[in-house]
């Protein structure tokens, strides 16, 4: 376990040279984060004026602007651009020399990646956790953060991020059969998009549609962490939503792994 | 130390036929074609040995690399590189091994070049005192120490490729691939790079396997060549022999001040030689003549040009390899 730490560490720290090397690139992109914040809270407001302000689908105004937040903070957390990374490298054939080194493929990229993300993390986190909590305390007048919570909301989103990094490697591997995957991740970023529930809480989804969509791996993305930190999973509910996140962890990886034997077979190093 | 034994390796491509028509066509329904890119090639390298990997554009030669580094799967045939097969147990094969795709770098672009061998020791798992001892090594063949502390993103080609080999040495490997190695670089830093992997061949029995369009690297690096064409094997011998072999052809060069010289003396129709026997290259009042000398002894050439016309400064070459081999590339081996 030492010794693997030791082999894959340098790559979490070439990760955080390479953000550090782009920085301005970074500041635009969290930027643009925010903005697609802002325009959802003006949306959602105008929902509820012309709703009459109540509950709605068990979410009070002041509790949609903490849902809002909360997608942000988190969707910006567990974020993994494996697939378009190993597209990337299985369209212009640096993939070989990723080959050519005694290293596991997943895991160069699951480290590099933690690199990647850990200024980011440290940046946002706090703060934004900071403003969740007086958003909150100011709009229903009363304390309601719970340190049980957020160590919840931590250890989900740590299951969360885990899930979509294997799930991305799984997808960017597509790249094997059709060569660029621009299209195909655009779209599959709006599919997650609705699926995880960062456009519309799956509460707000008729009974049925939300029972499936509950189970389907996506929604542990952001959903759950979320409703982890709101409060609304207790008990037995609880442990059944963490309980789920494990098990698409676990399914994603063992997937990877796999394709990753099959798909490494029809490599074709395109480009010399 | 290396075997390969009839490998082989397809590839499927599609193939779309001219014009928008066709474009629209195979979007709806692409055909594929099999590509053979790799032709049951067989050839063994010996312990220490520099072996030349040559052969014309699209030939195959990067494909069989990347069989034998295990980054393609072959379709059939196998290579075993000191009793491993690369396509098992990659892990374990890589790390005996070093290679440098002169066309991509296997260094961390944002990475100063310290750090990137730094990484580079932990993967390989080389002892601190061990590392020491081969950075110093390398610096002094490779002289890195101008441009260790910078981002490989802003070094130079000829640094690039100085550290990317330095890169693939760091944990003495048995076999050393090196694909194009010297491609795009100055003279003088070919030269420095030739050197050092001799020295490192000599000093550490480094089985070396060599591709280049440059024959002046395998000229002063390797004894023996391995030439494929079309994906297969045409020539596996020493130098030596490939010029026995291919080696007739001479060079005559003179200077004349008669103008027209090389139709006056009409070689083609005076000893009826063919295209491939024959090629005249006129210069201001220089003119070279490339000829077989199988088919016309060099005597004969000799005494005719003097008989014919006036020259100065006459002179009658071997052919270098070069010429050899564009003869070969040129024409395809029969």
């Amino acid at each position: 376990m030492k010794r693997k730490l030791k082999i894959y560490l340098p790559f979490v720290n070439a990760g955080i040279q390479e953000v550090a090397t782009y920085r301005i690139n970074w500041i635009f992109f969290m930027l643009g984060n925010a903005l697609a914040c802002f325009v959802s809270y003006f949306i959602w407001s105008a929902v509820y004026e012309s709703g009459g302000g109540g509950s709605m689908s068990g979410f009070t105004m002041p509790q949609m602007v903490v849902y809002i937040v909360l997608m942000f903070l988190t969707g910006t957390v567990i974020a993994s651009d494996a697939a378009y990374v190993v597209g990337e490298e299985i369209r212009d054939g640096t993939i070989a020399m990723r080959l050519i080194k005694p290293v596991s493929y997943n895991a160069t990229f699951l480290f590099q990646e933690l690199g990647n993300k850990l200024p980011t993390e440290i940046a946002i986190a706090a703060p934004m956790i900071i403003a969740v909590e007086i958003i909150r305390t100011v709009l229903s007048g009363e304390v309601q953060f719970s340190a049980l919570s957020l160590v919840l909301y931590l250890f989900s989103c740590v299951l969360a991020y885990l899930i979509n990094f294997y799930f991305n490697i799984c997808f960017g591997f597509i790249a094997f059969v059709i060569k660029y995957l621009w299209g195909a991740n655009m779209m599959k970023n709006a599919v997650i998009g609705f699926l995880s529930g960062t456009v519309i809480p799956l509460s707000f989804l008729p009974g049925a549609l939300e029972k499936v969509f509950l189970f389907l791996p996506f929604s542990s993305l952001n959903y759950t962490p979320v409703m982890i930190y709101m409060g609304k999973y207790s008990g037995a509910r609880l442990w059944y939503y963490i309980g789920l996140q494990a098990f698409w962890a676990l399914f994603f990886f063992v997937l990877s792994k796999l394709l990753w034997k099959a798909s490494v077979k029809r490599l074709t190093v395109q480009g010399g | 130390m290396i075997t390969v034994d009839k490998l082989r390796k397809e590839f499927k491509k599609t193939v779309k036929e001219p014009g928008l028509k066709g474009s629209v066509k195979s979007l709806f329904r692409p055909k594929s074609e099999k590509v053979v890119a790799v032709r049951d090639i067989s050839f063994e390298v010996a312990e220490g040995e520099i072996l030349g990997f040559i052969g014309p554009n699209g030939a195959g030669k990067s494909t069989v690399i990347k069989m034998l580094t295990g980054i393609l799967t072959p379709t059939s045939g196998s290579c075993t590189i000191n009793g491993k097969n690369p396509t098992q147990n990659r892990k374990s094969y890589v790390k005996e091994i070093g290679v440098v795709f002169g066309q991509r770098t296997q260094l961390w672009w944002d990475l100063p070049l310290r750090e990137t061998y730094g990484v580079l020791k932990e993967i390989y798992e080389v002892p601190d005192d061990r590392y020491k001892k081969r950075m110093a090594f390398l610096n002094e063949v490779l002289e890195l120490d101008d441009f260790i502390a910078s981002p490989v993103r802003t070094l130079s080609l000829g640094q690039r490729m100085r550290a990317d080999i330095a890169a693939s040495l760091l944990h003495s490997p048995k076999v050393l691939f090196l694909d194009e190695p010297t491609i795009g670089l100055d003279v003088v830093v070919k030269d420095n790079i030739r050197k050092a992997i001799e020295h490192i061949n000599r000093q550490e029995k480094t089985t070396v396997i060599l591709t280049t369009h440059d024959l002046a690297d395998i000229e002063q690096l390797s004894k023996r060549i391995v030439m494929i064409d079309k994906g297969t094997n045409v020539f596996d011998g020493t130098i030596a022999s490939l010029k026995a072999k291919y080696g007739q052809i001479r060079e005559l060069s003179f200077e004349t001040a008669s103008p027209n010289a090389a139709e006056a003396l009409g070689y083609d129709r005076h000893f009826s030689l063919g295209k491939d026997d024959l090629s005249v290259e006129t210069e201001g009042n220089s003119v070279k003549v490339r000829f077989n000398s199988s088919v016309v002894p060099v005597s004969d050439m000799l005494s005719y040009t003097l008989e014919k016309i006036n020259v100065s400064d006459i002179s009658v070459k071997d052919a270098d390899i070069e010429e050899i081999i564009r003869r070969l590339y040129g024409q395809g081996v029969e």
